[in-house]
C-alpha cells in the first residue's frame, strides 16, 4: 500500500521539481521529540534556512536528511526517491559540518579529491575537477597546504569546496558560520549566496542567527520544539509572523499585554492600562472581544521625537519617558515607559545616527508607529 | 610563593627524576666498560673488552635473536587485536563496559607470576610448550590492555564528526575506516605498537615458566648466569639492550615523528 503512494508522490515531485521531501517526520529520543511531525518541500536550486532556537531540533532534522540517523517515522523523499533505505554514503548530499570535520591528515587538495575518489570519478579528471573547486572557493594554488596551516576562513572554504565538488543533487550546512568573528561571518555569507546561485544547487542551511536566514534564504523555516513554526520567504518571516513565537524570534520585539475590544476586518480595538490601541490581527488568528492578547512592535517600526509633529505621518503617536538607551553603535534602542502603559516599556531605535542626537534617560519624547506593525496574536 | 622559588622547586623535581631515572643507566654503561673481572662502579679501568666477549658468545647472540623473534610475535598479534579492541572500546557504548574495564586493569592487579602459571597450564593442555612463538603470544596476551589504552586515548581524541563527513563522502563503512578512523588513531597505534614490543623484548617471569634450555630467551639467560655470579658481560648486554629500545624510539622519529605524541590530543 505504502509503495503506491509513494510512486505516485515520486513522479508528481519530478513533475513540479521538488528537490526535497520531508513527509511527516519526527525523531523521538527517549526524553524528548526533538524533531515532530515535520513536513515541507524544497524546490530545485532554492536556499532553505532553518532557523530556530538551541535546542529546537534543527541539527537532528539536517542529520536525519543526510542519512546519519533514521526518522522514527515519516518519510523523505531526495530527488524523487524515498531514502529511508539508502546508507548515508550512497546519497548525493554535500555536507558542510558545523565544527567543519576537515581531514587533518590529508592536505586541502586531497580533502576536496576525497569525495571524487570514493565516489568513483575518473582518477584523470580528479585534479582538474580539485582545481576548479579550489578556484570557485577563491583558494587557487593552496591546494599542498595542509589544513592546519590554514586560517579559520580558508578552511570553511575547504570544506565548502569538498561539499560541492562531486556535484550533490542537495546541500546541507550545519551552522558551518557559527564559529566565524562576525565580519568574516558575513562576507562568507555573501560568498555561500554566491557559489549557490553560480552552481544553482539545492541547499538547507541551518543557522540560529536571524540576520543569516534574511539575508541568505529563499525561504525560511522557523523551529521552535522539533515542530515547523512558519515556513516561508525571508519578507514575508520578517513583515508577517505567523505567530508569536516568530513574532518574538526575529527581530528586537516587545510584547505588550492587551484586552480585545472589537475586531473589524482585521484591526483590532485594544486596551492597554489607561490607553486605548489599535492593532492588525496577525495571520488568521480569532480574536475574541473581551478576551486577552498580545500586541508585538519591533523597535525598528517604532520612531522616537521630542514633539508630536515630528511623527504627525504615523497612526498611532504617545507621550512617555526614557527609561533606558542603549548604545550599539550604529543604533540606538531606546526603551520608552509610554503614559497610561502600566510598567510596559516600548522599544524603539533612533533612525537617525547622522544627527547624533540622543535622548537622555528621563527625558520626555514621543514614540509613534503605524497600526499594520501593531501584531495582535492570542494570548 | 614566589615565581622564582617556584621554578627552583620544579627545577629541584625535574632534576631528580632525570637522576633516578638515569642513573642505573649511567652506572651499568660504566661497569660494562670495565677492564677488570668483577663488576664495580666506578669502573677499574677501560675496556671494550665484554662486549667482545659477548660478541662472540654464540648463546647469548642466539638469545637475543630469539627475544627479538618474541618481541616480533607479539607485536605482530597485538596490532590488530589492540587496535580494533581499543576503537570499539573508546568509540561504542558497548556491553559488559564493566568487565572489560576490570580486564583493562589486569595487568596491574594479577602478579606475572600468576599468569605466567596461568599460561603454562593451558600451554601445556595443549601441546604447546617448546616452540618459541607461544611465548611471543604470552607477552601479548599479558601486555595487551598497554596497547589498548594507547589506541583508545587516542580514538576518544577522534571527532566523531569526522566519520560522518567520510560517510557524506561517499565512503563505505570499511573504507571510512581505513582512511580516516586509522590514521587519526596512528599515534596510540604506533605508541601501543612500540610499547609491547619493548615490554616483550624484555619480559622475564612468565618467560621463564614457559621456555626451556634449548629457546631460553635473553632475559631467562642473563638471569640464569646472575645464579652463578654477576661478571661485567651482563652489564654489557644491559647496554646493548638500552641501546636497542633507544634506536626502536630513533627510527620511530624518522618514521613518523616523535611530535606525533605530542599533537595527539
Ligand atoms: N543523541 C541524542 N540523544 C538524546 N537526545 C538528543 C540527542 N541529540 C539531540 N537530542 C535532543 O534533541 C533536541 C534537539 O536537538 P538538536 O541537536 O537537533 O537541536 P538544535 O536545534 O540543532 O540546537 P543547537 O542550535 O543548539 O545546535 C534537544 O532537546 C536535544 O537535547
Ligand atoms: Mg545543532
Amino acid at each position: 500500500m505504502g509503495e503506491a503512494v509513494t510512486t505516485s508522490a515520486t513522479r508528481t515531485d519530478a513533475v513540479r521539481n521538488i528537490a526535497v521531501s520531508v513527509r511527516r517526520v519526527s525523531m523521538a529520543y527517549p526524553a524528548v521529540l526533538a524533531v515532530d511531525d515535520v513536513s515541507f518541500e524544497l524546490a530545485k536550486g532554492s536556499f532553505l534556512t532553518i532557523l530556530g532556537p538551541s535546542g529546537s531540533g534543527k541539527t537532528t532534522l539536517l542529520q536525519m536528511i543526510a542519512g546519519f540517523q533514521a526518522p522514527t517515522s515519516g518519510e523523505i523523499v531526495i530527488a524523487g526517491q524515498p531514502v529511508q533505505s539508502v546508507p548515508a554514503y550512497q546519497r548525493s548530499i554535500g555536507m558542510v559540518f558545523q565544527r567543519l570535520a576537515l581531514f587533518p591528515h590529508l592536505t586541502v587538495a586531497e580533502n576536496v579529491a576525497f569525495p571524487l575518489r570514493m565516489r568513483r570519478f575518473d582518477a584523470r579528471t580528479i585534479p582538474g575537477r580539485v582545481e576548479r573547486y579550489l578556484d570557485l572557493v577563491r583558494l587557487p594554488g593552496l591546494g599542498n597546504r595542509r589544513i592546519q596551516q590554514l586560517s579559520g576562513g580558508q578552511q570553511q572554504r575547504v570544506a565548502i569546496a569538498r561539499a560541492l565538488v562531486f556535484e550533490p543533487d542537495l546541500l546541507l550546512l550545519d551552522e558551518p558560520l557559527a564559529s566565524l568573528d562576525r565580519k568574516l561571518r558575513e562576507e562568507m555569507q555573501l560568498e555561500f549566496r554566491r557559489i549557490q546561485r553560480e552552481l544553482s544547487v539545492t541547499t538547507i542551511n541551518v543557522t540560529h542567527d536571524q540576520r543569516e536566514a534574511l539575508i541568505m534564504s529563499d525561504e525560511i523555516i522557523v523551529m521552535d520544539r522539533g515542530r515547523i513554526q512558519q515556513m516561508d520567504r525571508p519578507q514575508r518571516t520578517y513583515r508577517q509572523p505567523a505567530n508569536r513565537f516568530v513574532a518574538g524570534f526575529i527581530g528586537l520585539t516587545a510584547f505588550l499585554p492587551v484586552e480585545v475590544r472589537s475586531v473589524r476586518e482585521g484591526v483590532a480595538r485594544l486596551r492597554i492600562g489607561g490607553a486605548e490601541l489599535q492593532g492588525t490581527v496577525a495571520g488568521d488568528d480569532t480574536l475574541l472581544p473581551g478576551g486577552a492578547a498580545e500586541a508585538a512592535l519591533r523597535a525598528e517600526q517604532v520612531r522616537v521625537a521630542t514633539t508630536g509633529a515630528g511623527l504627525r505621518n504615523l497612526d498611532t503617536v504617545l507621550e512617555g519617558r526614557v527609561e533606558d538607551v542603549i548604545f550599539e553603535g550604529e543604533r540606538i534602542v531606546y526603551e520608552v515607559l509610554v503614559d497610561g502603559f502600566n510598567e510596559h516599556r516600548v522599544r524603539a531605535f533612533d533612525h537617525d545616527p547622522a544627527l547624533h542626537a540622543e535622548y537622555p534617560i528621563g527625558a520626555h519624547v514621543f514614540v509613534g508607529w503605524n497600526v499594520r506593525d501593531l501584531l495582535v496574536f492570542p494570548a | 610563593m614566589t615565581d622564582r622559588s617556584k621554578a627552583v622547586v620544579l627545577w629541584l623535581l625535574v632534576g631528580f627524576s632525570v637522576v633516578t631515572l638515569s642513573a642505573p643507566t649511567a652506572v651499568i654503561i660504566g661497569a660494562s666498560l670495565t677492564s677488570g673481572k668483577i663488576v664495580t662502579f666506578p669502573p677499574d679501568g677501560l675496556s671494550l673488552q665484554w662486549y667482545a666477549q659477548i660478541l662472540g658468545a654464540f648463546d647469548l647472540r642466539a638469545a637475543f635473536l630469539r627475544s627479538l623473534y618474541v618481541a616480533t610475535v607479539c607485536t605482530l598479534i597485538a596490532l590488530p587485536c589492540g587496535t580494533l579492541a581499543g576503537i570499539v572500546f573508546a568509540k561504542h557504548r558497548i556491553r559488559f563496559r564493566k568487565g572489560i574495564q576490570v580486564y583493562l586493569l589486569l595487568p596491574f592487579t594479577i602478579p606475572l607470576i600468576g599468569s605466567g602459571v596461568g599460561l603454562m597450564l593451558v600451554f601445556g593442555a595443549g601441546g604447546l610448550l617448546g616452540s618459541l612463538w607461544p611465548v611471543g603470544l604470552a607477552c601479548c596476551a599479558i601486555n595487551l590492555p598497554f596497547m589498548i589504552w594507547a589506541v583508545a586515548g587516542s580514538a576518544n581524541a577522534l571527532d566523531p564528526d569526522l566519520e560522518k563527513a567520510a560517510a557524506n563522502c561517499g565512503a563505505p563503512p570499511v573504507q571510512t575506516f581505513l582512511t580516516v578512523t586509522l590514521p587519526a588513531v596512528m599515534p596510540g597505534v604506533i605508541t601501543g605498537a612500540l610499547l609491547m614490543f619493548i615490554l616483550a623484548l624484555n619480559e622475564f617471569l612468565v618467560s621463564l615458566l614457559l621456555v626451556d634450555s634449548r629457546i631460553v630467551t635473553l632475559p631467562v639467560l642473563i638471569y640464569n648466569s646472575i645464579r652463578s655470579i654477576i661478571t661485567p658481560d651482563l652489564a654489557a648486554i644491559s647496554v646493548v639492550f638500552v641501546v636497542v629500545a633507544a634506536m626502536v624510539i630513533a627510527i620511530l622519529d624518522r618514521l613518523v615523528g616523535l611530535d606525533i605524541f605530542l599533537k595527539s590530543k
